[in-house]
């Protein structure tokens, strides 16, 4: 690679040039392109304009992870030992079956600032950010779980939880823009008229 | 030639008054200068015309993001592009049925989709008049947008279960103006304004510069229609269906959630079940621009609900979670 190809390609990645032959020599040499992702990350952590969390190559990342982890999920709420389908063994890993689906990285940076946990007064924890508005459907005694009215957040579980969330509302923006017209055929009706008309429980 | 004397005489006729003509769409027929008429009208726009249209849009206490997005029909091939303008940016292009994404820092790929899904919901360019299972709609009347004539229809949640959307269109070419979100109480959730509006004989010249054959190759998302899942929903708002079923591993907490999408065409809300190691106690919720995150847990299994719908629609989504009745 010559100096003045990369004097060039720094000049294309700064938008200052486009030379319509440099950018085909992009699209076929390797060592060209990675340099360009460089300098195109080099760029973005100059404006900070990364995201939080950097992947370099979440694909392959992702990939591996399926293929090294067991899926477990949540424990099943019901047991169905007649089902032929085992419910909770068979995961279907989105990636590798699709491909390349690098797609996290942009969408990943949605950050979490506020979050209001129901049974909390709203001063003790520096996550309440987010607007407090008493949700009229939402009854105040909602958790099972034996917290007292007032018990702040634990520190520790704060940047868990913020990172258990981030990623949760990262996934849905992929899934938005991810989003096909042919979506719009319906999987299936799962409730009835009847239970619509029921008061959730 | 004749049949251009007769275009530009119907065209003379139809001036003076500007109303819209009732029409007969799947069947029904609809009165002149209803809602339906204008929403075939915008949809029509949408798949006919060669538009380039700048718009900003604003989601909540978010900043302001500002789109381009051009649409055109080459040699009898519909095109579109859809590119955000500030920061990194992500580049959508549509060819036919060919949707290919461009997004900073990941690799480029296609999915398959006649539209691409951005900020104007899908429901627009297909059959919006179906919104009426769960939405009314009303016409406002005429007003100035964009220095533009415009259509103002709202289109209201009718169990307020929903937003409420009002849509501004073209006078003249039922093309999208403004479109902002409220909420019950009227507070605006989240407006998209359009800045400029060029309907062209011609379509842009910048489609021509797409090299159709560097575009990725189409990848399927696997969709697993059958998957059985032990968990229900009880509780479906009206109108809404179950779009997309799945199981994976989060991508930045590798943590494996169960998923639904729930939509009516113009909301899309997803439902995820994950394990509850205890990171999230007993639940809560935010909102996120104009959406709603809310998660409830029972210690043993988290339900956290994400869309665009008010935060008790989104409890009542969350609570209704059960196991599967055996039938």
């Amino acid at each position: 690679m010559t100096q003045s190809k990369i004097e060039n390609l720094s000049a294309l990645v700064d938008g200052e040039q486009t030379d319509s032959k440099l950018l085909d020599e992009l699209a076929s040499d390797a060592e060209l392109a990675s340099r360009w992702q460089s300098y195109h990350l080099i760029k973005d952590g100059l404006r900070g304009e990364l995201p939080d969390s950097l992947n370099l190559n979440i694909a392959d990342a992702v990939a591996e992870a399926i293929e090294n982890e067991p899926a477990i999920v949540a424990p099943n709420l019901k047991t169905q030992k007649d089902k032929k389908s085992p419910v909770w063994g068979n995961v279907v890993p989105l990636f590798r079956q699709g491909g390349q689906f690098a797609i996290a990285a942009s969408v990943a940076v949605a950050v979490i600032l506020g979050y209001q946990q129901f049974n909390q007064t709203s001063q003790d924890s520096d996550l309440n950010i987010a607007p407090v508005k008493a949700i009229s459907g939402i009854p105040s005694g909602m958790s099972p779980v034996s917290l007292s009215q007032d018990r702040a957040v634990p520190k520790a579980n704060v940047a868990e939880q913020r990172r258990k969330l981030n990623a949760l509302l990262a996934d849905h923006q992929q899934r938005m823009m991810l989003k096909t017209a042919d979506d719009e055929t319906v999987i299936e009706a799962e409730t009835d008229e009847d239970s619509q008309q029921q008061e959730p429980k | 030639m004749l049949i251009r004397i007769l275009l530009v005489m119907s065209l003379l006729l139809n001036l003076p008054a500007m109303a819209l003509q009732g029409k007969v769409i799947d069947g029904v027929s609809y009165p002149a200068n209803s809602a339906e008429v204008w929403l075939q009208k915008f949809r029509d726009a949408l798949h006919n015309l060669n538009f380039t249209l700048s718009f900003v849009v604003t989601r909540g206490n978010a900043e302001t993001r500002p789109y381009i997005w051009r649409h055109g029909i080459v040699d009898g091939i519909s095109m579109e592009h859809l590119s955000q303008l500030n920061g990194p940016g992500s580049e959508i292009f549509r060819i036919g049925d060919k949707v290919s994404f461009f997004e900073p820092n990941s690799v480029a790929f296609s999915l398959q989709s006649s539209h691409i899904n951005g900020p104007v919901p899908l429901t627009f360019f297909e059959s919006p008049i179906k919104l009426a299972e769960a939405y009314s709609f009303v016409v406002v009347g005429r007003t100035r947008v964009s220095g533009r004539a415009a259509q103002q229809i709202r289109i209201v949640s009718e169990d307020g279960s929903r937003y409420n959307t009002t849509l501004w269109l073209d006078q003249e070419t039922g093309l999208l103006l403004k479109m902002d979100v409220n909420n019950a109480q009227g507070d605006l959730l989240e407006q998209l304004q359009v800045t400029s509006l060029d309907v062209t004989e011609a379509p842009d010249e910048y489609f021509e510069k797409i090299e159709q054959s560097r575009l990725p190759e189409i990848s399927n998302l696997p969709n697993n229609p059958d998957l059985q899942f032990s968990w229900q929903l009880n509780f479906i708002p009206k109108g809404m269906e179950i779009i997309q079923k799945d199981r994976r591993r989060l991508v930045s907490s590798r943590d494996v959630v169960e998923y639904l999408m729930l939509s009516d065409g113009l909301v899309d809300v997803s439902v995820y079940i994950s394990k509850d190691d205890g990171t999230v106690k007993e639940g809560g919720w935010l909102f996120h621009g104009s959406d709603t995150l809310l998660s409830i847990s029972n210690g043993n299994i988290m339900v956290t609900v994400i869309g665009k719908i008010p935060p008790e629609t989104a409890n009542m989504i969350a609570s209704s979670v059960g196991p599967v009745r055996s039938s």
